[in-house]
């Protein structure tokens, strides 16, 4: 049991939850497993429901009771939505252009082939994805200057 | 999208653990996940399955 602990992600917080698990104890020398569930307040807030992984690597599952919504929450959260919505941008347009280079290099291997017309039609492809990135990349510019 | 969604026991929608998983590890029956913004997740369990084309995965929690 956790009175008052931090979670691996961090931030102290308050509020009541129940929460199960399955101890190994013992009892007059007995040792065994049993379930049970109990409830308490301690140091917590933040809004989602979902496992934790505790420094002493004890997981647990307890509901902050928001089913993960952001918005006019006051809690401890590392990143606001935009944040995330902005983190998988980038990772996404990084991603593409990455993919963008796999494609050009099967364009490549397709040339080497033999198949020439294979290959420009590829590199068609590519560069239209690499346009798409570079709109990607534009609002990408935006969110991070806002 | 090479990002993983990953469920536990089924693939269910009321079964997702966490979006946009990054990184898997496996370590003394417990499976670590790691999101983009490097949240983390863990449950006693094995990883049953991981299709990193459609990018899904599984997590069967160990049985008490």
């Amino acid at each position: 049991m956790h009175l008052d602990h931090d979670h691996v992600m961090g931030g102290a917080h308050d509020h009541e939850h129940v929460h199960e698990h399955t101890p190994d104890h013992t009892h007059d020398v007995v040792a065994h497993t049993h379930e049970h569930a109990h409830t308490h307040q301690h140091d917590h807030e933040h809004p989602h429901s979902h496992d934790h992984l505790h420094d002493s690597g004890e997981v647990h599952d307890h509901s902050h009771g928001c089913a993960g919504e952001c918005s006019g929450c006051q809690g401890g959260c590392e990143h606001t939505p935009m944040e995330e919505l902005t983190a998988l941008m980038k990772y996404m347009a990084g991603h593409n252009a990455a993919h963008a280079r796999e494609l050009a290099q099967l364009a490549a291997q397709l040339d080497q082939a033999g198949n020439h017309t294979a290959y420009e039609q590829v590199m068609a492809a590519v560069s239209d994805f690499e346009k798409g990135n570079m709109r990607l990349s534009v609002v990408l510019a935006s969110l991070d200057v806002k | 999208m090479c990002l993983s969604t990953v469920y536990k026991n089924t693939l269910a929608p009321e079964a997702v653990v966490m979006k946009n998983v990054m990184t898997i590890q496996c370590r003394d029956g417990v499976v670590i996940l790691t999101d983009l913004m490097e949240r983390q997740v863990a449950i006693e369990g094995t990883l049953e399955m991981a299709n990193l084309v459609d990018g899904v995965a599984i997590v069967k929690e160990a049985e008490v």
